[in-house]
């Protein structure tokens, strides 16, 4: 049985001390080490908390995977040789420490590997200040791409609205992580131990939409109008404004809102001279963006209907968010089909996340080659890589992590009676889903 | 060794043994000069002194948060004993009621051991070698030009003032009263355990990867060996360093140490009979007779030069993390994971009941 390893990162002042404490004396009934990465080395005192300095390790090939933490092997290679073993290890590492090396100590040195496995890793992250950091710390980036867990801590010094567009830009960064919203790191401490690693299964359940591409818009649908004039109706604001598409299409099926997405998409990619359309103004059903201008209270748009018809509508929001509604004919209308959307607006240029699935088997060798050559030519840019995979001839799921060249598998769950599939994300900077989502693909038996 | 030519059954060969159980996983059992005393330390808890038949003499101090590393005085009864608590412990006889405390400046201690001559003690301290006098206890040089925890020191086996550390960047080599470093071997990894060769020729490493460095100080050519299964844990020299065994995974490999290049092109002597890590080794003094024991929870006997197949000497359900035969008699110790120490009389044609060495 391995000992697991919660690995806690965060900005300076993000709160990890305080988390730290409240796992040291939370009643959870486990006994925890806590390795702290402080400036200044003493041993281990009988507080079970062990206070090192961070040493990095380079290897003499220059890889960055190969970098891994001595301290760490030295402290937990101590730790290993007690009887009276610790149920749990917590790593707290320093502001700016990257990430990277700490994972990769548990993929590289074969006694770690052996006895000890990673849990999560957990980021706090100051909803206040994170904003400052984000666009210019490559190591802010690394420990939200970095992270299973994040926590998002001081959420009562952030307004609502402005944690939900922080939150959003933590997801599209890193869309396999749990995000908890905390103030002063107040979190039931078993949410941070009992992570457990990468489920599918879960991920999907917390995010129906995981796997799903991204989109500018939250959600699309179609209206059956008669011809005449319509109104578009609204009574909240979440946002100033809100971009908005109409399109005509031929029916109303699925095909036909999988049509009017694509063309959606391409509307939504102009981002210059998009007309402001304030409340009472008249819309089109042209296919061309518009930005609504928000308001309090009630808000009435027009738009004409040439002849009786489908028309599609794709929006920023989901229309409950606004309260919004499409009348015609004297009455509301109801859209079908509709759709919601994984949005991409607070998208990260560089740091992300592509998730990629497919139904079936794939062959086993040519997803191995694949992998490999991926990661070696592509693993500094890829921070982290999870996926299960249904492989050919397999009864059982093949779970696979990766951190940046490093990859490591085994047997997962028996698939059973369920649907065979794979299922697969990577984490980091300048990810091509087209390339990626083609190569995988490749792979299908 | 006699009698000793073909795989027999288990305990065919160690007879008579006895067992102490530790306070806690056992790091490591050394014997003291001439074997009368065996010491053997737990990761924490009480080190324990056992006569030559492994019956316990005397429990010491536990070093508060762990022990870390012993060492006897090379020619006198005396043990040392360094742990978490950055305090050094000489212990002498009788054991359990004659021990110098030394407090050593706060740092993570990793390693305790006599010079040659016994005069001087160098201790490792997070990133420092701190060289004391055995008899005042005073620091008498600090050596901290090193680029991490400083993980292992040995003495120059031929010189009384030399000895060689390891951290990130390899090993240095340190002589007393010089302030800069008389060999520093960067190989641009880092370096865990180090062994300096009985005849003072070689310094070898073990490293963070799957290698080991040898250097002849002669020379001071560096020599890079890898390929190894795994991480090298272990080594144990033949002779007077004609041959190096390193250990790791679960084959052993047995390096040729003479001549001029050593084992430059060399081909070594592969030993398999392993089923999990080596993780101890010890050839019999002054004979080819090497004893492993490893993680598979085998005690097993070579004859590498031989080529025959190992004996097995004992099996334990838990690692066996220490081997060391006894320099005065045909008995073996070895610890465990779960604390135990074992002492057993190797059956050969020259070993009998009286030969043991006397504690009293």
């Amino acid at each position: 049985m391995k000992t697991p390893v919660t690995i806690l990162t965060g900005f300076l002042g993000a709160g990890k001390t305080t988390l730290m404490n409240r796992v040291l004396t939370g009643q959870h009934g486990q006994r925890i080490a806590v390795i702290e990465n402080e400036f200044g080395e003493v041993g281990i005192d009988h507080e079970l908390v062990i206070n090192a300095e961070e040493e990095i390790f380079e290897m003499n090939n220059g890889c960055i995977c190969c970098t891994v933490r001595g301290d760490l092997i030295r402290i937990l290679g101590n730790l290993m040789k007690r009887r009276d073993r610790f149920d749990h290890i917590l790593i707290e590492t320093t502001g700016l420490a990257d990430p990277g090396p700490v994972v990769q100590t548990f993929f590289v040195d074969d006694d770690m590997k052996e006895k000890l496995s990673v849990n999560a890793v957990v980021t706090l992250v100051d909803a206040r200040h994170i904003l400052e950091h984000l666009d210019d710390s490559d190591e802010a980036k690394e420990q939200i791409a970095f992270a299973d867990l994040v926590l998002l801590n001081k959420c009562d010094l952030v307004a609502p609205a402005d944690l939900d567009r922080l939150e959003a830009r933590i997801k599209a960064m890193n869309r396999v992580a749990r995000v908890h919203r905390t103030t002063n790191a107040d979190i039931e401490i078993t949410k941070v131990l009992d992570v457990g690693g990468f489920n599918l299964d879960h991920a999907l359940a917390q995010d129906p939409q995981f796997l799903e591409p991204e989109y500018p818009f939250e959600w699309g649908g179609i209206f059956h109008l008669p011809a005449g004039t319509a109104e578009i109706t609204a009574n909240a604001n979440p946002d100033p404004s809100m971009r908005l598409v109409i399109i005509p299409v031929a029916g109303d099926g699925e095909e036909a809102l999988a049509a009017a997405r694509e063309a959606a998409v391409r509307a939504f990619s102009e981002r210059e001279d998009v007309p402001s359309a304030p409340s009472g103004s008249a819309l089109a059903g042209d296919g061309k963006l518009r930005e609504l201008i928000l308001q309090d209270g009630p808000m009435c748009w027009t738009f004409d209907v040439p002849r009786e018809g489908h028309y599609a509508l794709f929006t920023e929001h989901y229309p409950e968010e606004l309260e919004m509604q499409v009348m015609a004919g004297g009455g509301p209308v109801a859209a079908s089909p509709a759709a919601a959307y994984k949005p991409d607006h607070e998208h990260d240029e560089t740091v992300s996340s592509v998730g990629i699935e497919a139904d079936g088997d794939c062959d086993g060798e040519k997803l191995s080659r694949w992998l490999g050559r991926l990661l070696r030519e592509k693993g500094t840019d890829i921070f982290r890589m999870k996926g299960v995979f249904s492989v050919r001839g397999q009864d059982k799921r093949i779970v696979f992590q990766g951190v940046h060249m490093l990859l490591d598998s085994k047997p997962g769950e028996p698939w059973g009676d369920r649907p065979r599939r794979s299922a697969l994300v990577f984490i980091g900077r300048n990810l091509d889903r087209e390339e990626l989502t083609r190569e995988f693909r490749a792979c299908l038996a | 060794m006699p009698g000793l030519t073909e795989k027999p059954a288990a305990e065919s060969y160690l007879g008579a043994t006895k067992h102490h159980v530790l306070d806690d996983y056992a790091l490591d059992a050394r014997w003291s000069h001439g074997g009368v005393y065996l010491a053997a330390l737990p990761s924490a808890g009480r080190p324990v002194v056992l006569d030559a038949t492994g019956t316990p003499l005397a429990e010491l101090t536990a070093h508060r948060g762990g022990n870390a590393s012993l060492a006897w005085h090379p020619a006198e009864p005396v043990l040392a004993t360094v742990g978490q608590d950055s305090v050094l412990r000489l212990h002498s006889a009788p054991f359990g009621r004659s021990t110098r405390e030394i407090a050593l400046p706060r740092g993570w201690c990793e390693r305790v051991a006599w010079s040659p001559d016994g005069n001087r003690l160098a201790v490792t301290s997070g990133r420092r070698v701190l060289v004391l006098d055995a008899d005042s206890g005073e620091v008498a040089a600090t050596f901290d030009d090193h680029r991490s925890t400083v993980t292992d020191v040995a003495w120059n086996p031929t010189r009384d003032d030399q000895f060689a550390a390891v951290c990130d960047g390899g090993a240095k080599i340190w002589r007393l009263g010089k302030k800069s470093p008389s060999g520093h071997f960067d190989w641009g990894g880092a370096s865990l355990l180090v062994t300096w060769s009985p005849d003072g020729r070689w310094v070898v490493t073990g490293d963070q990867t799957a290698s080991v460095h040898l250097y002849d100080t002669t020379r001071k050519t560096p020599l890079h060996i890898q390929g190894f299964e795994s991480k090298v844990k272990c080594f144990a020299w033949a002779d007077r360093g004609d041959r190096l065994a390193t250990g790791g995974g679960s084959v052993i490999t047995l390096w040729p140490c003479t001549g001029r290049k050593g084992p430059d092109g060399a081909t070594p002597i592969q030993l398999a009979g392993h089923l999990g890590a080596v993780l101890s080794m010890d050839f019999f003094p002054g004979r080819p007779v090497l004893a492993s024991g490893g993680a598979d929870g085998l005690v097993l006997v070579w004859l590498p030069l031989q080529h025959s197949g190992p004996a097995l000497l004992a099996k334990s359900e838990a690692e066996i993390t220490s081997i060391r035969w006894n320099p005065g008699a045909f008995l073996l110790a070895y610890t465990t994971s779960a604390g135990e120490v074992t002492v057993g009389a190797l059956r050969t044609k020259e070993s009998t009941s009286d030969s043991l060495p006397n504690a009293n």
